[in-house]
């Protein structure tokens, strides 16, 4: 391939670096002719809004969210993928409300589901929170790339993320539904089966469970819990959190009788901590604003951690290698809309 | 000609109108005090313990409007600012302490400004980028508004009762004759 021009290539990454577009990473420069094939992925018009972030009186519209989607090294056929993860991120509370400027720095969670997973080569197996997959790595990149050029939510400005989290702009699984025993997370969001669809959250950190120490659900399950109950990540009256089972757990739960529904009343029921518990890290006192402070003067008794034991405050997904008893908890930002958007299927001309 | 490279951004923010900072009286005798409290842990008690030495020792009349936002991300409504340049002569509000609610904390100032309200803005001093970026965003560059130190949250009641007795001079300044 004599005829590509690495020294060419380098400057226009430089160029675009030199604009301030970056996260950091090269950038692929962003053409008419490649974003125009970004566009024709989808029947929505160019210059159709799909965001605004009133307090900062910007927006987003489909055009800009292609040539961001370029820039991250999507493929032109991933777009209709990104455009529901938007669309999906839209629907929280969170990423209208302040999220984006948050000093958590929130990543966004996104999980895809159906036939477009295999078509488009999202990694839904082993690695599934790591890197090696392009599909998986630049469609959540796409998104941060829209709200930091699109938004205008810079790093140091109005980003004022403290120490932000690991894997912000990176976190897009494919749901391994080929070895989950329970449906898949767009049905119980309301879609139909066999849907190409999109769901997607904030988080404010992650941590594994490994537990390959027991075949009793109720044991697997409390351990999930411990770490569902951290008081790091708890900073309101109740938190939510997620899940992402490996195979082997979500199979281990589901042989003994246990589906979402179940498997979310059971810890909404025993995650939580003591009041002396909390007091102990000065987050007893519960005031009119919703924010937790240091009281000491609660009786004791139990705070739950979840509000209630709906997909809301706790999303439970399935991805993964079968090869161990690892899985993602997960605390999200505030909660989830418990909805996935279709991924738009356009037949090409 | 080879293809232009795309610009990402959707170009240069819309230019807001040009910027007064509302006309300040001599002083604050008499003044109607307005705090709009931002829902932040010791914002309020904060507020109001500046108003109530405004009153005791800047001749202010009295605190006559006291708002919580409702979303202490965003700015507050055209209709909030409304209601206080109607019932108040100058407005107090914070603290600006997270990422979001500094920038919206300045927002507020100049808006505030814009209807003719004079504002003290308190944000904590970790959020000057972010107040300072949306001041000049609402067509403010160089808006001034008082800092404290960060972090106010986790204060006692007497050590916010500290704060406001360090800020009440600083607020008056700022409401009155020489401080915009």
């Amino acid at each position: 391939m004599s005829e590509l021009d690495p020294d060419l290539a380098q400057a226009a990454v430089e160029h675009c670096y030199d604009q301030g577009w970056s996260d950091g990473l090269p950038l692929v420069p962003a053409s008419q002719p490649l974003v125009d094939r970004f566009l024709a992925t989808t029947s929505r018009p160019p210059d159709e809004v799909i965001g605004r972030l009133a307090q900062v009186d910007r927006e987003v519209t489909v055009e800009l969210a292609a040539i961001n989607a370029a820039m991250a090294g999507c493929r032109p056929e991933y777009f209709p993928v990104v455009l529901a993860a938007w669309d999906a991120l839209m629907r929280e509370r969170a990423t209208t409300g302040g999220g984006w400027q948050s000093t958590s720095g929130p990543a966004p969670l996104i999980v895809v589901n159906g036939p477009v997973r295999d078509e488009l080569g999202f990694n839904k197996a082993g690695g599934v929170f790591g890197p090696g997959f392009r599909a998986n790595a630049t469609v959540p990149r796409a998104i941060g790339l829209i709200v930091r050029n699109a938004l205008g939510i810079h790093p140091h400005v109005f980003e004022q993320a403290t120490q932000g989290l690991p894997g912000r702009w990176s976190i897009c699984v494919a749901e391994n539904e080929e070895e989950s025993p329970w449906e898949p997370l767009s049905v119980e969001a309301g879609l139909p089966a066999g849907t190409s669809a999109v769901a997607a959250t904030l988080l404010r950190t992650s941590e594994f469970v490994d537990n390959r120490h027991t075949s009793d659900a109720e044991q697997l399950l409390a351990d999930l819990a411990d770490t569902i109950s951290r008081t790091g990540a708890w900073i309101f009256r109740h938190a939510s959190a997620g899940i992402v089972f490996c195979p082997e757990h979500a199979q281990l739960l589901a042989g003994a009788g246990f589906d979402r529904a179940k498997v979310r009343s059971w810890l909404a029921e025993r995650c939580g901590r003591t009041v002396g518990d909390l007091a102990d890290v000065g987050k007893d006192g519960l005031g009119d604003n919703g924010v937790r402070h240091a009281s000491g003067e609660r009786p004791d008794g139990f705070d739950r951690l979840l509000p209630a034991d709906d997909p809301k405050h706790l999303l439970i997904a399935v991805a993964g290698a079968r090869n161990a008893g690892i899985s993602m908890v997960v605390r999200l930002f505030s909660d989830w809309s418990a909805t996935a958007v279709p991924v738009e299927t356009k037949e090409l001309a | 000609m080879p293809n232009a490279i795309l610009d990402p951004t959707g170009g240069a923010s819309p230019v807001a109108a040009p910027f007064a900072p509302a006309p300040r009286k001599h002083d604050l005798a008499g003044a109607r005090i307005g705090l709009l409290e931002n829902t932040k842990q010791n914002a309020a008690l904060l507020l109001d313990e500046v108003g109530k030495l405004l009153v005791a020792e800047h001749g202010a009349a009295a605190v006559t409007l006291v708002r919580t936002k409702t979303a202490f991300a965003l700015p507050a409504s055209d209709e909030l600012v409304a209601e206080y340049a109607g019932e108040c002569d100058v407005v107090i509000t914070g603290v600006g302490d997270c990422g979001s609610c500094s920038a919206s904390a300045a927002a507020d100032g100049v808006a505030f400004e814009r209807a003719g309200l004079p504002a003290a803005v308190i944000c904590s001093d970790a959020f000057v980028a972010t107040a300072d970026a949306m001041a000049a965003l609402r067509g403010a560059p160089g808006y001034r508004y008082l800092t404290t130190p960060h972090p106010v949250a986790i204060l006692t009641p007497d050590q916010v009762r500290e704060r406001a007795a360090q800020l009440a001079g600083e607020v008056a300044g700022l409401l009155t004759g020489s401080g915009a």
